[in-house]
């Protein structure tokens, strides 16, 4: 399709996206403006773009008001990456099995996997706790991993499952007449051929497992050392008053690793997002 | 040493029989093409042969032994696809390696097999290439090659040339022969085009609806059809079919009158034939020269230089087409008159059953 818009529909779209955008990351802006003002002159002010009082004092004075942050940190990106490997051990075969071999049940379990996605984390609190607490999970890395691993397993079936089904058969079936497994046809076949869908379902997984560790952390967990970020903030909320900019400015620095992997990342899933729409 | 025996094969999808009993028993060293049009059941042969398809019954023989029940790689066949099936990640030197990386044969032995397989296929250049940037033909020269590095007893190829180009794939087709040639192996190959069919084939299988409706060599399929089928299917243009009906059974042959009241002796067998019965002759467009017998009315002279094709139709609307010389000097719109040998005649009962000829021309073994 050749782009043919004129020059008042590209002003146009550029003012749409932007405005868009703006809707979008008006939290972020408020956000890093926040963390970006000494204390006492955050309620005063009325709201400007830009302010001669911007410092990086909040970024320095957090790690002294919240010593644990670093490990908060850590904990946050080391359950989310640990659900999101533990995920996709799990949902790869399950989802070549799902694209590729008949068994009984087949359609019925792949509905039950939707159907268990409907239920929020919040419904299942009390019976998650139960189980976590018999299993004497509780207060470890493991009450956060393992129901964010149960959660997202769904998801992940359902998104890899579509890719899968868009390699052609035939280059398995030239495996299999050649004499290659199907464990071996998934290693160096199919995995390598999805490579671009695992990326996009690795990051929907992680992105999942980032979103929701806040509410698993307080409800199985009160070691304050295993507590991750979203949990961690909490400690920014004093006796007497809550340390806004700080607390803005440790959650910036929370998100920063990831986004920056994903900035690197974001090649791919665009290229995954519409890679097979198309015959090429 | 390679023989390939089926036995009765029969294959259904649900309640939609698609083989029904196939017998076939292919020679050692013998190049067979599976001909017929789409849907006939040619590629769900080849897929049952490589054990791809299980057979709903039957069984196969290669060399004698039962390989019904065993799996690909150990029935000793290799396959070529239609769309390849070549691996986008892998590098040709990896991609023709694949079957060898799988047996796990160590690394000398692997660099040297595909070695050679890439020098038959003038390949040598192209190993350390990603498929993607090959051309169509290199593409189909890297799954032959990916086929013959296990030095497999059969080769099976599923409609391998027919995403290449016209002129491309008729240097494939002599590629292929040589390759055979030089390979001494025993190759099945399916296609839906009778030109791939007859021009390579020692022998070739004719399907129509799940049956074999002819297993012969070539020229036999072209002098003696054993169906309308087979008839219609073989030969470029299409065999012409003029309704006629039988008026008499003689030493000499069989008497028939055609629309329009032309009365021909035509020397085949004539065991089946009844007086009144209504028949079907059949006359290739090379057997039609001018002069008079049935007049047709030409509609489109195609002048291909060395023949030129005359389309037209008969009074009683039957479409017609005959071979004619390049330089005929003919013109659409006109009437022509086409005669034939009688001798040249084939002649179908009204099941499509064909009554044998008794001068065709001495087959080519």
């Amino acid at each position: 399709m050749i782009d043919r818009l004129t020059l008042v529909q590209k002003v146009g779209v550029y003012i749409a996206t932007f405005f868009f955008l703006l809707f979008i990351l008006m939290p972020f802006i408020e956000m890093i403006r926040v963390s970006l003002r000494p204390m006492s002159h955050l309620m005063t002010a009325k709201f400007t773009w830009w302010s001669e009082d911007f410092s990086l004092q909040a970024y320095r004075d957090m790690w002294k008001t919240v010593p644990l942050l670093g490990r908060y940190i850590f904990n946050s990106i080391f359950v989310a990456s640990s659900v999101t490997a533990i995920t996709m051990v799990v949902v790869i075969p399950a989802a070549y099995a799902y694209a590729r071999l008949d068994f009984p049940f087949k359609a019925l379990s792949l509905g039950g996997f939707l159907a268990v996605n409907m239920f929020t984390g919040a419904v299942l609190l009390i019976p998650l706790y139960r189980v976590l607490r018999s299993l004497g999970m509780l207060n470890t890395y493991w009450a956060m991993i393992i129901p964010g691993v149960a959660f997202l397993i769904p998801t992940g079936i359902w998104l890899l499952r579509s890719y899968l089904e868009k390699i052609p058969r035939e280059l398995e079936e030239a495996a299999y007449v050649d004499g290659a497994s199907r464990l071996y046809t998934l290693r160096r076949v199919v995995i390598p051929l999805a490579t671009p869908g695992l990326i996009v379902v690795g990051t929907a997984v992680f992105i999942g497992a980032y979103a929701q560790q806040f509410l698993f952390a307080i409800t199985f967990n009160n070691v304050r050392e295993i507590q991750p970020l979203p949990a961690g903030l909490y400690e920014f909320i004093g006796y007497q008053d809550v340390t806004w900019n700080e607390m803005m400015a440790a959650a910036l620095t929370g998100i920063t690793p990831v986004m920056i992997v994903f900035l690197f990342l974001q090649k791919y899933l665009v290229a995954g997002l519409t890679a097979g729409a198309v015959k090429e | 040493m390679a023989t390939l025996d089926l036995q009765s094969i029969t294959k259904s999808f649900g309640s939609a029989q698609v083989l029904s009993g196939i017998d076939l028993a292919i020679r050692d060293k013998e190049f067979v093409v599976f001909v017929g049009p789409s849907g006939c059941g040619k590629s769900t042969l080849l897929r049952i042969i490589a054990g791809l398809e299980a057979s709903t019954s039957g069984r196969i023989l290669i060399d004698g032994v039962d390989v019904s029940a065993a799996a690909p790689v150990d029935r000793g066949i290799a396959m070529v696809f239609q769309s390849y099936a070549l691996y986008p990640h892998l590098s040709v030197y990896e991609n023709i390696a694949f079957p060898l990386r799988v047996a796990r044969l160590p690394e000398p032995e692997v660099k040297q097999k595909v070695g050679r397989a890439a020098d038959i296929l003038q390949l040598t250049e192209k190993l350390p290439l990603k498929p993607g940037q090959l051309s169509g033909g290199q593409r189909q020269r890297v799954a032959i090659g990916r086929s013959i590095v296990r030095n497999p007893k059969v080769f099976l190829f599923d409609e391998p040339l027919s995403n290449l180009d016209a002129a491309l794939r008729g240097e494939m087709r002599v590629e292929l022969s040589a390759l055979q040639r030089d390979l001494d192996a025993t190759m099945v190959y399916v296609t839906h085009d009778q030109i791939e069919a007859m021009t390579m084939a020692h022998r070739i299988v004719v399907l129509n609806k799940g049956r074999i409706e002819q297993f012969g060599t070539p020229m036999e399929l072209y002098h003696h059809p054993a169906t309308r089928f087979v008839a219609t299917f073989i030969g470029q243009p299409n065999m012409n079919l003029l309704p006629a009906t039988v008026v008499g059974t003689g030493p000499e042959g069989l008497t028939v009158e055609l629309h329009g009241g032309t009365r021909m002796t035509l020397p085949v067998d004539t065991a089946t034939a009844r007086a009144g019965d209504s028949v079907e002759v059949g006359i290739r467009p090379e057997s039609l020269q001018l002069g008079t017998g049935v007049t047709m009315h030409l509609r489109v002279l195609e002048r291909l230089g060395g023949t030129a094709i005359a389309y037209g139709q008969m009074a009683d609307g039957l479409k017609l087409c005959a071979a004619l010389p390049g330089d005929t000097t003919v013109h659409e719109g006109e009437d022509v008159g086409l005669t034939f040998a009688p001798a040249d005649a084939h002649v179908f009962d009204a099941n499509g059953r064909v009554m044998r000829r008794r001068q065709a021309p001495a087959l080519a073994a």
